[in-house]
């Protein structure tokens, strides 16, 4: 039976933090999987997208992906690059595809295996990016991975913001207290502000407990018109879309990494005909704890300057008035780009959480970001009524 | 061309100073000035890989009269600063921490660089620094001086 384009299946590898299967292999484990979830077969499928980490390595997925995992012929078949936010854009991809006549049932799959044989995933980026360009004037002058240009913007926000590091301790600490609950975390022990403080500085204000988790591994989902009847999970309706990428220019006297991107949730929530209030549980894209507290006031969750505040009294924890990233996000689940916010929003709607499982959740709020908070793209999911 | 070890990162973390991005840049920076692309119909400081003017349209690709390289004064403030405490081993020589500063070049532009002499703090956000130069391999490259009155009071983290 056709139906509005809703999220069938989910598939997950386990996520390993030690070197193993490439990509490729771990794209087919988590395809199998969620077929397997939606009781579909291979031939069920006629659409792919496929994403990818941006670093440029050998085993970096792509559309060969199609061969590699058994499918016949299909009618979409793409590789999707919109930097972080390729995960989500993915999702909305399969759903105008499929609005359109042009695929029925779409899988989009992520992977990535960023740790290899004696290599940990750090080095892994402190070696991508070249020597053209700014980038390679930027690498002469040690910004080697993401961590320093992210401190960068940390610092930056906490003097406009008049935060402190206590605001960073605060993301880092509600994220492990979500993961503890949750199976599918890497980072799971307990972790109070004494344990943070005591973590190791990466790139000042950010330490290791500030960072994403690199991990192996691979997620799958399967967006379809169809609701296949041997499913073993409640679909995930995709209710409302928005994505947007403020243009913002590096120059002497304005802020460069602020501002912008709510409208892709402000235009999300409009489709799906409901507001933040209405909203369950929120599943950010986190790479760093700073992000969490941007992204907080970029999409209006918190007024300028106050997501620090809002942070430390609790209000993203388990039991806060906003479940914030309630699998521990990237910070203590695991780094899968768009797939770790992705994965945890069917977690949550489809009651599966288990000791991290907010009560009644119905509806939830996803959202990918890409390059320097340059990109935002956001999907309100909702559970379908039985 | 002799070369002197830098004190931050290994050779092999030289710029490419034949990219046509960045070529002026560094063959300024082997004269000691500091040259800057401007839009050359309507002055806007353009950033490196910018090639299209955002405040008047025009085109500002590379090798075309519409890009203008300008030696620019070597002054500036501290956008942001951090200080990286993880050294790749292979890539980063310094024996220990090492800043990273954010600049907002008095010309308008903004770009990110280290310090040209060995240093283990990050300058206040705000302070006023100068631009000198370290060589990496080859290659010149621009790097913050710390003025006398923004010099950092102490190691902040």
């Amino acid at each position: 039976m056709t139906q509005p384009p809703a999220i069938t299946g989910l598939g997950m590898t386990a996520m390993s933090v030690t070197a193993g299967p490439d990509s490729y292999a771990l794209a087919t484990e988590a395809v199998a999987a969620a077929l397997a979830d939606a009781g579909l077969d291979r031939g069920d499928v006629d659409g792919l997208l496929v994403g990818s980490s941006q670093g440029v390595r050998e085993d970096r997925l792509g559309v060969a992906l199609a061969r590699r995992a058994g499918f016949g012929d299909l009618r979409l078949l793409e590789h999707l690059e919109i930097k972080g936010a390729t995960a989500v854009a993915m999702v909305t991809r399969a759903v105008l595809a499929i609005r359109v006549g042009m695929a029925r049932t779409v899988l989009c799959v992520f992977a990535d295996a960023p740790i290899g044989p004696g290599k940990a995933a750090g080095s892994t980026y402190a070696h991508s990016g070249g020597n053209a360009g700014v980038r390679g004037l930027e690498r002469a002058s040690g910004v080697l991975g993401s961590v320093p240009t992210f401190a960068l913007l940390a610092s930056r926000y906490l003097h406009v913001s008049g935060g402190t590091e206590a605001d960073l301790c605060a993301v880092a600490v509600s994220a492990r207290a979500w993961a503890s609950g949750s199976e599918q975390a890497v980072n799971r022990t307990p972790l109070d502000d004494e344990g943070y403080y005591a973590s190791r500085m990466i790139s000042a204000p950010l330490r290791v407990l500030d960072c994403a988790r690199p991990v192996n591994g691979a997620v799958a989902v399967i967006v379809s018109s169809e609701r296949p009847a041997g499913r073993t999970a409640p679909a995930i309706e995709i209710r409302g879309m928005g994505a947007v990428h403020p243009m913002r220019r590096r120059r002497a006297g304005g802020e460069s990494w602020f501002g912008g991107g709510g409208q892709a949730v402000d235009d999300a929530l409009a489709m799906a005909g409901t507001s933040r209030d209405g909203l369950d549980v929120v599943e950010l894209y986190d790479p760093f704890s700073i992000v969490t507290l941007c992204l907080l006031e970029e999409y209006g969750f918190c007024a300028g300057g106050q997501a620090g505040k809002f942070v430390r009294g609790g209000g993203i924890a388990p039991g806060g008035e906003l479940p914030v990233n309630t699998g521990g996000g990237q910070l203590s689940g695991f780094y899968l780009q768009g797939m770790t916010p992705l994965a945890e929003a069917l977690i949550q709607l489809r009651g599966t959480g288990g000791d991290r499982q907010v009560p009644g959740a119905q509806t939830a709020l996803v959202t990918g970001i890409g390059g320097r908070i340059d990109h935002h793209e956001a999907l309100v999911l909702a559970r379908e009524a039985a | 061309m002799t070369q002197t070890a830098d004190w931050l990162v290994a050779p092999e973390l030289a710029p490419d100073a034949g990219d046509p991005v960045m070529a002026p840049l560094y063959a300024a920076a082997t004269r000691g000035a500091l040259a800057l692309p401007f839009c050359a119909a309507c002055s806007t400081p353009l950033e490196l890989e910018q090639y299209v003017c955002d405040a008047c349209g025009a085109s500002a690709e590379i090798g075309t009269a519409g890009r203008e390289w300008r030696d620019v004064p070597l002054a500036g403030t501290v956008h942001t600063a951090t200080l990286v405490h993880r050294r790749e081993p292979g890539l980063i020589v310094a024996p220990g921490p090492y800043p990273v500063i954010d600049v907002e070049l008095a010309s308008g532009h903004r770009l990110v660089l280290t310090t040209a002499a060995p240093s283990g703090q990050a300058p206040d956000i705000g302070a006023p620094v100068e631009i000198a130069f370290r060589t990496v391999g080859a290659v010149t490259l621009p790097a913050v001086r710390f003025s006398r009155s923004g010099s950092p009071t102490a190691a902040s983290h």
